[in-house]
């Protein structure tokens, strides 16, 4: 109850906040209600276009960054290890083949290395600027396709889930990591597979767990793909630039921050809401109370 | 029903067990005690090849299981384990987390699992629980649900390891007694646990261990009134205080 009308006051803060800031910028002026109705449907059409690129790069990313994480997860058995246990078992008579003992080592060689570039991988793209990827992904596809429609747009989703990619495998790898060693062992104990442990008892708690950064991760890279704007994809930083030259700074200026709230907002509570209806006591991080 | 063969195993440089012969027979109930660090938890994990031995055999219904040609995952449904921290699985009600084994590794179908899962909820005398998830429950009640998991795979024998020792005082009680119907029900066990009360009225036998061998075994009553070896003395009279 108390909560509720300290919101209410949080809100009103925030609009005299703003009242104060129009009223500096554009009091004298005045904003131009008009434009609001004869231009809402320009930027519900220019934001398509960013919610667009977002959802591709995202889901993509995460199938990339499932397997990072997964992989970044996975302890590796050392090929000395692997030799000294088949020497072992060797002793006792009951060692398998040779060439089993080959698969073991190349299969082990494999993991090792995957694991090693998606830690190069994570590294690289979370060291450097999302800005210079997308210029370096729109500068690769304009040399190799330059004739290419709508290589901008190709170019950006490409950068931006290359991107995610990487923020979504440290996402998965730490949810994977959360999961007790201990629920897995019962799991084993129970006669499950690995893979059985992974399907029944470690992914459902993981994803539970990734959902809130995840939310995090999609509204991040909603608002980054306003950045789309310097390699000229008709997104809506495009128009709302191109608006504010033509005469109507802040006119343009409110459109798109409402138009970024009102999705930032609704995809935060949306989930929310879900979490909230779905949360399993004792699994994951409790909800904020006061 | 379950023996072992000079079991060895090494962790790096640290030998940890180091050579355990043992033999339970069916109905028995075998307590294993000695200090910490001795090897205890890692003897019952290479029964059911949670650990794999790195020497010795080990036989379950006189059928050798750490071999090649035999799944690991068959030789745990054989013997149920329980473990100290409970490891109850925490998106699943105490219901699910019963009928989790049966569904998922015997194939069962689901309505008749679930069946099953009450009738060994209401057995370690959790009926009104079954739909509470782990952390709405004490540890005791999660301890007799992760007893009620590892029975619904019918196993032969069942392993605790410390199965109290994570418990407050006030639950220790009912988690015994579960484990006491079921030792007289005829259950072979194998059981590390301090609880002397325990020990001395359900263990057909007691086993010392240190230092990664047994150093000494009898019947409840010689182990603790008069243990042969020093050292048994020593930790006995520790734990008996
Ligand atoms: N997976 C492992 N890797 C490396 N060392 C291990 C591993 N498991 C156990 N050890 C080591 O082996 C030794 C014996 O451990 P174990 O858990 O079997 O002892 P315990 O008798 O059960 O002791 P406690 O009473 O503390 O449970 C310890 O020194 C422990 O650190
Ligand atoms: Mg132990």
């Amino acid at each position: 109850m108390f909560r509720s009308v300290e919101s209410v006051l949080g809100i009103l803060i925030i609009i005299g906040a703003g009242a104060v800031v129009y009223d500096v910028l554009a009091g004298s002026r005045g904003l131009d209600l008009g434009y609001f109705q004869a231009n809402w449907l320009r930027y519900a059409r220019a934001v398509q276009v960013n919610l667009l690129a977002t959802s591709i790069a995202f889901v993509v990313g995460m199938g990339i960054g499932f397997l990072v994480g997964w992989a970044r997860s996975t302890r590796t058995q050392p090929i000395r290890k692997i030799l000294s246990d088949f020497h072992q078992a060797k002793v006792q008579g009951t060692a398998r083949g040779r060439s089993a003992l080959a698969v073991t080592i190349a299969v082990a060689g494999v993991r090792h290395y995957l694991r090693r570039i998606a830690d190069g991988y994570v590294e690289a793209i979370r060291g450097t600027p999302l800005f210079v990827q997308i210029i370096f992904a729109y500068a690769v596809a304009t040399t190799f396709y330059p004739r290419l429609a709508g290589v901008e747009f190709f170019a950006g989703v490409v950068a931006l889930t290359i991107n995610t990619g990487a923020y979504q495998g440290e996402t998965f790898r730490a949810g994977l990591q959360t999961v007790h060693t201990g629920q897995v062992e019962a799991a084993r104990a129970l006669g499950l597979s690995r893979w059985g442990a992974m399907r029944h008892v470690v992914l459902p708690q993981a994803l539970r767990l990734v959902v809130p950064p995840l939310t995090n991760e999609y509204i991040g890279l909603f608002k980054a793909s306003a950045l789309l704007y310097f390699i000229s994809v008709f997104e809506i930083t495009f128009l709302s630039k191109q608006e504010a030259y033509q005469g109507h700074p802040f006119e343009s200026f409110a459109m798109i921050t409402g138009i970024f709230l009102l999705i930032t907002v609704t995809i935060a509570r949306v989930v929310q809401y879900f979490e909230a209806r779905f949360r399993i006591p004792g699994l994951g991080i409790e909800p904020a109370r006061d | 029903m379950i023996r072992t063969e000079d079991i060895h195993k090494h962790f790096g440089a640290l030998h940890v067990l180091r050579g355990i012969t043992l033999e339970v027979t069916r109905g028995d109930v075998l307590v294993i005690i000695g200090p910490s660090g001795s090897g205890k938890s890692t003897f019952l994990r290479c029964i059911n090849l949670l650990v794999r031995p790195d020497e010795g055999r080990v036989f379950i219904d006189g059928v050798q299981v750490n071999r090649a040609d035999i799944r690991p995952e068959w030789v745990r449904q054989q013997v149920g384990m329980v473990f100290q921290s409970f490891n109850l699985f925490t998106h699943l009600t105490a219901l699910e987390n019963v009928a989790l084994g049966p569904i998922r590794v015997k194939k069962a179908p689901r309505d008749e699992a679930e069946t099953k899962a009450r009738q060994l909820l209401a057995r370690v005398g959790l009926a009104a629980k079954e739909q509470s998830y782990p952390a709405e429950l004490s540890g005791g009640q999660q301890q007799r649900v992760a007893i009620a998991r590892a029975l619904a795979m019918d196993p032969k024998a069942m392993l605790f390891d410390e199965p109290t020792s994570a418990l407050d005082p006030e639950y220790i009680r009912e988690v015994l007694d579960v484990m006491a119907n079921l030792a007289h029900e005829g259950m072979t066990m194998i059981v590390v646990t301090h609880e002397m009360g325990f020990a001395s009225s359900v263990a057909s036998r007691i086993v010392f261990m240190d230092g990664g061998i047994i150093l000494e075994e009898g019947r409840p009553l010689d182990i603790f009134e008069h243990p042969k070896n020093e050292r048994t003395r020593a930790f006995v009279s520790k734990i008996l205080r």
